[in-house]
Formats: structure tokens, C-alpha cells, sequence
């Protein structure tokens, strides 16, 4: 049998374990190790006495791959990322921050619905997760939203789909996630996010304008607030533009002399936070759980990064990423129109699919082919498809991508951030937060369109760094 | 036959004798003997050594500043100021050390089998901000320097800083290091000239020493013919790479003028006082922690310094 | 986030064996917990020491490589325990009764089976870096401070093995549900609907507040 057969055999059976619920992270390291034996036991030409070598070689590659695989400086990014959320939670600074956009942001038409969007836009730029992010904004601001009237359906909506800025936003796991299986450079991902992040806050705060000027009943603006209160709102909330301004320091070079890595920044971030919820109150028991809490979900991202890994290298033995990227490049398509096929079979898998084992299961052999679909990994921006270089392709391909993971969040049937948010009130049903969300649904799919019609958006702020 | 060979990065000149090796044995043996050259596919680069010992894959490069204690035998070749003075001298000194006894038997504990060296011409130093020109000036120096080299920059107050090499553009651009000693090839696959204002013409503080083995077990199972063809195209091989890295270094030159990146000339009284300060303590440290654990330490560096001694007089 | 499933307890000896686990598990999360917290005071310094004395840290990329190994796996069985790891369960929360306990232990006995020979495996690489005939018995060291690597690489089959203790228990206890048709087995994390999950979720956060 030739080793793409078996690529395509095993990978047909991973998927079927995943569909029968077996965990992600297992089905697919136990598919690489089959895979391995498999593809090595071939090699053998199926001699029974060689199997158990077979075995034996697999066993060991497979084994070593968790250790090699983990021990990566970069990879540090993580764990703190999600630390920093955590405590930013003990610390009170997601009421602070929502007060603080209240009293800056609420005169407008739906000025509450406004505030809470660019509140999960700053919470964002601390957090790392998205349903973490959707599940503090449901407590905090969908009670205020309906003390002055907010129909609660849409207020709910706001929430839902606010939670998914802090997925492009840096900092965000899942960018970190795609730039380690793609081998791209993390600061450069973190730094294409911020304004395709800013610009979905932007296009929902004017579709809640837009909507609030057309139905009068569904947002009233708040107003009253004096300079006074505005200003001494920001102190309070002051950590989170803290730590936003050292990750921008560290991250984004805007003087020429940068501070050091991502990860330091978000260490020195995470120190800061930690500080502020030493003085908020956070003893000993607090921290303890905060950090069983980050252990919980960083082991949780970790075991599917090697899990995966183990079938990745399956799949390098197997050639099978090479021989999809040949075969996407042979259709008779226009390139784009492929990359669009793409994004829709993303956006199918997405409403079935947790975001992160979505991504780690396909980018293995989707990235490449999209690459050679651009005309490979070094191509020139005047020799490539979609007019970019191969790495600023990258960079795009994991923005669109991510975008996609993150509108999953908000479809139906298993829109994981609406779920969280009727969850969180007991007066709402999932159906009242998907019907809520739906304008969003809408806004996202034109913030994807624009994206892809204008990747500069994407790319303007990495191209800068060189 | 069917190899498999697991090397990293892109393909550069520092893989050209590993590529021209597959295509050399492919054509002596009909097609009857083939190498999957696998940049990254099949392993970590500082888990070739297992995979090879593992029989993952039949054919590996690696750097022994990766692991100093996975092969400490062929880190005498990365001791500085050894005084080699280019990639023919190292190619003979590598083939040399790589012949002795104790070289084989360690490699022979991973299974492995050392074929042929990946020559490196001296790793001189890009920098940012002004020239780094007296040894007052390396104290505090981030420098991304591996293995023997990293010692010698510590021996004068510099601190190494391991990144990977791709992430050497990154870390010289958020200012994780300030400086970055590579070859020339790696300076432009890695794009650390691109960050550079300044490179050193003449520092040669030494270089990293990266073998290419294979699977002894593989090895032995290749019929004679497939053998015959493999052992005789390693010289031819390590030919073809010289002469790609000759061009390569021709317009080094021109590339610095492009990227406008200073030439610098280190005083030779400044070498002469790093020489001193790195060279003899860091080659007497070796040779006595090699000596405190059975290995001929004095031996193999006096093998390292007769052969180049030889190689020298004989061009 | 992750959302975790009750499991239920009782005065069986299934269900001690498992709060007997617990500890342990609980324990080698908090390893990982602390061992990101040191990373955070790391880091942290690192970024002082270089950017305000102009003495940066030797060997700090070392540390880091050094305690990703705990940071990233050795709770990986706490997070199993309660059913933490991700799946994708629209089938799963379909199925009621024996049916249920099938798949669920089909899944169990396939990722026991990876585990253990992953714990091997693991336990190799190890091996090949460990030889106590040398100095601190390092076979394999680290690039720039030569930090023997042995130590993190015995941490893999170390929480693989306390992870397989955890698929032997998650093994016995849907293999008992099976046999007995139970409802509501002990030791197991009890399947929930994606709804009920985030309820958990959200009254988890509240109670942090
Ligand atoms: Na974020
Ligand atoms: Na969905």
C-alpha cells in the first residue's frame, strides 16, 4: 500500500473515533501511533516476525514526541496568557472596566449595548479565551442592560458575541496555538490581530447604533456621567491598560527598542495583575484554585498540542499533507475561490466543533496546501495568488481562520458562547440568545468578507515590524 | 532501498551535501537505492540523535552544541580558536576526529554511525546598534552563541543566549539578543542580516561542528552494491557543497553592501587578548572533564591540532 | 474554557480507590500550577535584570524547556478525571443507559491502551538520556547552560503512569455501569449536555466572585 493510502485510511479513522465522542487529544495521538505501525509494518511488507518491531519503533517515537514537543520556549506564551485572565478575574477588573466604559461610552443610541462590546474588547486584551470573556460579561452587563429597558434577547446577543473579540484580540491561545503549528512567528500573529479584533468591535458597535436608531425601544443611551466620574473611572480599570501597554511594549516595537518577547510581556502583564489582586483581597485558597484553574486548561490545550503532534509526525512519515497541497493546487479553480471553499468547510466543521481541536486537527494538511495554493512557503509577493508573500499568507490564513473558529462560537446548534450566556441567566433559553445574536452572525460574516477582500487590514500592522 | 532523512530549516547550502548525496546514490544504483530528504517532517533537530538510535529514520543531521553530553567526542571540534581558517580545514579535521575510535563508539551507543561532517566556516558575529570592537565592550553582550562558542563569549563577560535558530531574527528584533553568531548562510536563510548593522570580517572565534550519520543497523543491511554507492559518494558529495558555499561566500561581500550592513575589523591585539581569555582555559577545561570520564580529551585535541597543522602545510 | 462534569462518590471501593487518586492528581496540577507561577516571577526578572542592570539571565531559555514538561502534563490526569479534555460529545449525549456506557467504555480501554504504551515510550527517551556512569548522570544536556535534561524528561511517564491508574479506574467504572445497567455510576465523569456543562461553568465563575 502506498504510505498516502494509510494517511488517508487513519486519518478517516481518527475522525470517526472523534465523532463517537472519543476524546480529541487521545483520538488523534492514538491515530498517529496506529498510523506509525501501520505505515512502518508496511515497510516490513507485512512479515509477522517484524510487527512487534513495527510496534517497538512506533512506540518510541510516539513516546518521545510529548517531552520534544512541549519543550519549547515559545510555547511558555500560553499557560501565562490564560493566567493572566484568571487573575484579572480575582483582581475585579471586568466590573472596572465595564463601569469605566459605561460612564465613557453609554450617551450614544444603545450606549449600554456599546460599552459592553468595547468592555469585552479591553477585557479581551488581557484574557485569552473566549467563553471565559462571555461568561463574566453575562453576569455583569446584561442586568443593567435590562434595568433601562434592553429587549433581553439582543442584550444577550451583545454578550455572546462581544466574548469572541478575545480570540483575535492578543492576547489569545488560539493564535499562539496556530503560529506553533504553522511555525510561524508568534509576536507577528498576536500583532496581525489587534486591528482585524478592533475593526469586529467597531462594525458591532455600529450595527448596535444602527439598530438602536432604527428601533427606538431596544437600546436608550445612558447619559449624566460628568468628566469628573469618567475620569475617576480609570483608575480602577488603570491594571488592564497597564498590562495592554507593556504587551505593546513587548510585543509590538513601536520605539524600535523593544522590550523583549511576548511571553515576557505577558509575564510582567501577569505580575501586575497578580499584584492588584493581592491587594483586592486574593489570599492563599484563591490563588490555589486560580492556579489549578490555569493548570486545568493549559494541561487541557497541551494534551491536544502533542496528542496532535504525534499525528502530525504519522502524517510526515505518511507525505499525505504534501500530496493534499498537490492535489488543491491541480483543481481547475481560481485560488481564491478555493480559499473560500475552504473557509465555508471551516465555518460547517465549526458548528459541531470545539474551535482549538478544529484547528489543530486540520492545519496540519490544510495550512500547507493553502500555502502552495499562494505559491509556497517563500513565494514573492508579485509571483503569489493572492498578491502577498508566503509569510505574510501565513499571517492572514490564521486571522481568517481564527475569525471563523470564533463566529463558530456564536451559530447554532452548538454555538458554545450562547450556550454560556443562557447558561449564566436563568431567564434566557438558548434559543433567545442565538435569536439575539443573529445581527452579529450577520456583522461577522461582512467583517469575513472585508477581510478577505482587503487582507491590508490583516496585514498592515505586521508588514510594519518588517 | 528507501531512506528516509530527517535535517531542518529550509533547503540552504548547509543540506546541499546531503541533497546532492540522495541524487548521487539514486543515479549509481538505478533508482534502486533512494533518499526522502525530510526538512523537519520526521523529528525535532535536537532529537535526531534519538530517532536515528530509535530507527525512526535511517539518515540525520546534527549539531553537537545542540547536546553537548549526548556527543561530547565531536565537541572538541567546537572548541574556539581552534584556528581553522576554512571549510577544507574543517573538513579534514572533522574527518579526522570522526575516524577515531572513540568518536565511533560513542556514536555506535545511538546506533549511529558518523558518515560525513556538514563543514562550517567560522561563526562571526552580526550586531545592532554600534560595532562591539574591544573585549570591554562583549561584557553584558546577549549573544545567540551555542556550545563552545557560547563558553568562549562567556569566557569574556558576554552572555549567551540560546534561541533556535529560527527564531534568531525575532529575538535580535525584540532585543532578546543584540548579537547573533552564525555562517554565512545562516546569517541570510535566518535573516538576521536583514536586522544587522554590523559584521565581523575577521573575529573567527571558532564553530559549530553538525555530522551526518546514519542507522548503523541500515547501514549494515544495504546490499553491497547500495553501500559501495553510498560510501563512495560521500567525498564527491562534501566536493559539491564546498563549491556551493565557495560561490555563496564570493558575494558575501556584495550582499553586505546591499543590506548596508559594516564590515568591521577587529584589532588583532583584541583577538589576540579573547584568544587568551577563551582558548586555553576553555580547551584545558575540556580536556580535563573528558579525561575525568574516561575519554582520550588530550589526545583528540592533539589529533585536531596535527591534522590542521598537516592540512595547513600541505596546501 | 473547559467544561467538567460532576463525579459521583458513594462508600464503594471503586469510589474510594478514586478520592484516593484525587489527592495525587490534585497535587500534580498544583505542580503545574506553581510551576507557571514561577515562570510568570521568571520571566519577570529576566526582563528587569536585562532591561535595568544590563545583566541578563544565563540560561534562561534552559529553565523555561526545562519546566514546560510540568507545566504542560503533569496534570493531565487531574483534567481526565472529570472529563476536562475536549471532545466533541453531539453523539455521545444522544445515547442513554448501557449504549452509553459501551462507547464511553470502548473510548476508555483505546486511550488506556495508547497511555501505556505512550508511559513506555516516554520512559525510553528518558532512558536514553539517563546514565549514571556519568557526571550527574546526564546523557543529554541542555544548549546553553548545559542543564542535564533527565529530570524533565522523567516527568512524562511519570504522569502517564498516575494517568493510567486514573483509565483503570475510568476503565472498572463504566465497565461496571455496563454489566449492571446502572444510572448514574460512580468514578466516571457523568456525560452532560453542552447546556448543562456551561450552566456548571457559570455557576463555577459565580462562586469564585
Ligand atoms: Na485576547
Ligand atoms: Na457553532
Amino acid at each position: 500500500m502506498e504510505p498516502i493510502e494509510i494517511g488517508i485510511w487513519v486519518s478517516a479513522g481518527m475522525l470517526v473515533f472523534v465523532v463517537l465522542g472519543m476524546r480529541v487529544a487521545f483520538a488523534a495521538a492514538m491515530a498517529g501511533f496506529v498510523g506509525l505501525v501501520w505505515l512502518r509494518w508496511n515497510g516490513f511488507d507485512y512479515d509477522p516476525d517484524r510487527f512487534w518491531k513495527a510496534v517497538t519503533i512506533s512506540v518510541k517515537i510516539a513516546g518521545l514526541t510529548p517531552h520534544s514537543k512541549v519543550s519549547a520556549q515559545v510555547l511558555s506564551l500560553i499557560p501565562v496568557f490564560i493566567m493572566i485572565g484568571y487573575l484579572a478575574y480575582y483582581a475585579k477588573l471586568t466590573t472596572a472596566l465595564f463601569e469605566a466604559c459605561k460612564r465613557w461610552f453609554a450617551w450614544v443610541p444603545g450606549g449600554l449595548a456599546v460599552s459592553t462590546v468595547f468592555a469585552t474588547a479591553g477585557f479581551a486584551a488581557v484574557s485569552g479565551a473566549s467563553v471565559a470573556t462571555a461568561a463574566v460579561f453575562a453576569r455583569i452587563a446584561i442586568p443593567e442592560m435590562l434595568k433601562i429597558g434592553y429587549n433581553k434577547q439582543f442584550a444577550a446577543g451583545v454578550v455572546a458575541a462581544g466574548g469572541t473579540l478575545a480570540s483575535l484580540i492578543p492576547p489569545s491561545a488560539i493564535l499562539v496555538i496556530y503560529a506553533i503549528i504553522v511555525e510561524q512567528d508568534v509576536g507577528k500573529l498576536l500583532l496581525a490581530g489587534f486591528i482585524p479584533g478592533a475593526f469586529s468591535a467597531i462594525v458591532y458597535a455600529a450595527l448596535i447604533i444602527g439598530i438602536a436608531m432604527a428601533w427606538k425601544n431596544v437600546g436608550p443611551p445612558v447619559t449624566g456621567y460628568t468628566w469628573r466620574q469618567r475620569f475617576e473611572s480609570i483608575p480602577p480599570a488603570s491594571p488592564i491598560f497597564a498590562v495592554v501597554i507593556i504587551i505593546i511594549f513587548f510585543v509590538y516595537n513601536p520605539f524600535g527598542d523593544a522590550w523583549g518577547t511576548p511571553t515576557e510581556g505577558g509575564a510582567v502583564g501577569a505580575f501586575i495583575v497578580f499584584l492588584m489582586a493581592l491587594w483586592k483581597g486574593m489570599r492563599w485558597t484563591q490563588l490555589r484554585e486560580a492556579l489549578l484553574d490555569t493548570a486545568k486548561l493549559t494541561v487541557m490545550i497541551f494534551t491536544i498540542i502533542w496528542g496532535v503532534l504525534i499525528y502530525v509526525r504519522f502524517l510526515g512519515f505518511a507525505e499525505l499533507p504534501d500530496a493534499f497541497a498537490s492535489w488543491i493546487t491541480s483543481l481547475d479553480m481560481a485560488p481564491l475561490t478555493i480559499l473560500i471553499c475552504i473557509l465555508l468547510a471551516y465555518a460547517v466543521l465549526g458548528m459541531f466543533m470545539d474551535a482549538i481541536g478544529m484547528l489543530l486537527l486540520t492545519l496540519p494538511v490544510v495550512y500547507p496546501a493553502v500555502m502552495a495554493l499562494n505559491g509556497g512557503e517563500n513565494v514573492l509577493a508579485a509571483d503569489s495568488a493572492f498578491g502577498m508573500s508566503g509569510q505574510m499568507c501565513a499571517i492572514w490564513f490564521g486571522i481568517l481562520v481564527v475569525k471563523m473558529a470564533e463566529f463558530c462560537l456564536i451559530t447554532p446548534p452548538i454555538g458554545l458562547n450562547c450556550f454560556v450566556v443562557a447558561g449564566v441567566r436563568d431567564d434566557l433559553t438558548v434559543q433567545d440568545v442565538f435569536k439575539g445574536v443573529t445581527p452579529f452572525f450577520l456583522a461577522d460574516g461582512v467583517t469575513i468578507a472585508l477581510l478577505v477582500a482587503f487582507p491590508s487590514i490583516v496585514l498592515w500592522l505586521p508588514s510594519l515590524v518588517g | 532501498t528507501e531512506w528516509n532523512v530527517s535535517v531542518w530549516g529550509k533547503r540552504r547550502a548547509f543540506t546541499e551535501h546531503v541533497e546532492k548525496l540522495a541524487e548521487l546514490v539514486s543515479e549509481k544504483t538505478g533508482g534502486e537505492f533512494t533518499m526522502n530528504v525530510s526538512y523537519g517532517g520526521l523529528s525535532k533537530n535536537r532529537e535526531n540523535l534519538d530517532g536515528i538510535s530509535i530507527g525512526a529514520f535511517e539518515m540525520a543531521q546534527f549539531c553537537a552544541g545542540y547536546h553537548a553530553d549526548k556527543n561530547r567526542v565531536v565537541t572538541v571540534l567546537e572548541l574556539p580558536f581552534l584556528g581553522v581558517e576554512n571549510l577544507e580545514q574543517e573538513r579534514a579535521v572533522s574527518k579526522a576526529v570522526y575516524s577515531h575510535p572513540a568518536a565511533a563508539d560513542e556514536m555506535a551507543q545511538w546506533n549511529a554511525k558518523l558518515l560525513m561532517t556538514s563543514p562550517m566556516p567560522q561563526y562571526n558575529l552580526v550586531g545592532t546598534g554600534d560595532p562591539r570592537m574591544t573585549l570591554e565592550d562583549f561584557k553584558g553582550m546577549r549573544v545567540r552563541a551555542t556550545g563552545g562558542l557560547g563558553r568562549a563569549f562567556e569566557a569574556v563577560g558576554a552572555v549567551p543566549t540560546s534561541v533556535t535558530a529560527t527564531e534568531a531574527y525575532q529575538a535580535m528584533e525584540s532585543g532578546v539578543v543584540d548579537t547573533v553568531a552564525f555562517a554565512q548562510h545562516a546569517h541570510l536563510s535566518f535573516g538576521t542580516i536583514n536586522q544587522a548593522e554590523w559584521w565581523t570580517a575577521n573575529l573567527n572565534p571558532g564553530t559549530v561542528n553538525c555530522p551526518v550519520v546514519v542507522n548503523i543497523d541500515a547501514y549494515e543491511s544495504l546490499s553491497d552494491k547500495e553501500r559501495e554507492a553510498l560510501d563512495s559518494s560521500v567525498e564527491e558529495s562534501l566536493d559539491h557543497y564546498l563549491a556551493n558555499y565557495g560561490e555563496l561566500l564570493k558575494k558575501w561581500d556584495a550582499v553586505l553592501e546591499e543590506k548596508g550592513v559594516k564590515k568591521v575589523e577587529i584589532a588583532p591585539e583584541v583577538i589576540e587578548e579573547f584568544r587568551a581569555a577563551a582558548a586555553a582555559p576553555a580547551r584545558d577545561a575540556w580536556i580535563a572533564d573528558m579525561e575525568a570520564q574516561g575519554l582520550p580529551g588530550q589526545e583528540l585535541y592533539d589529533l585536531v591540532v596535527k591534522t590542521l597543522a598537516d592540512t595547513k602545510a600541505g596546501n | 474554557m473547559a467544561g467538567s462534569a460532576a463525579v459521583l462518590e458513594d462508600s464503594s471501593l471503586l469510589s474510594k480507590l478514586d478520592r484516593m487518586l484525587l489527592p495525587i492528581e490534585r497535587f500534580c496540577a498544583l505542580l503545574s500550577g506553581l510551576a507557571i507561577f514561577s515562570l510568570m516571577f521568571l520571566a519577570a526578572y529576566s526582563v528587569t535584570a536585562r532591561k535595568f542592570f544590563g545583566a541578563p539571565m544565563m540560561g534562561y531559555v534552559d529553565y523555561i524547556e526545562a519546566a514546560m514538561p510540568i507545566i504542560a502534563i503533569m496534570g493531565v490526569s487531574y483534567v481526565q478525571r472529570d472529563g476536562t479534555h475536549i471532545r466533541m460529545d453531539m453523539l455521545v449525549s444522544a445515547l442513554k443507559g448501557r449504549m452509553l456506557w459501551l462507547f464511553e467504555l470502548i473510548s476508555v480501554v483505546m486511550i488506556l491502551i495508547l497511555i501505556v504504551a505512550l508511559t513506555y515510550g516516554a520512559w525510553e527517551h528518558f532512558d536514553r538520556s539517563f546514565d549514571c556512569a556519568r557526571p550527574l548522570c546526564s546523557r543529554d544536556s541542555s544548549i546553553d547552560v548545559g542543564l542535564p535534561i533527565w529530570p524533565s524528561k522523567l516527568v512524562v511517564p511519570i504522569a502517564f503512569a498516575v494517568l493510567v491508574l486514573r483509565l483503570l479506574l475510568q476503565t472498572w467504572g463504566y465497565g461496571r455501569a455496563l454489566v449492571l445497567g446502572l444510572e448514574s455510576p460512580v468514578a466516571v465523569p457523568l456525560n452532560l449536555t453542552v447546556a448543562e456543562q456551561a450552566m456548571l461553568e457559570a455557576k463555577a465563575l459565580e462562586g469564585a466572585d
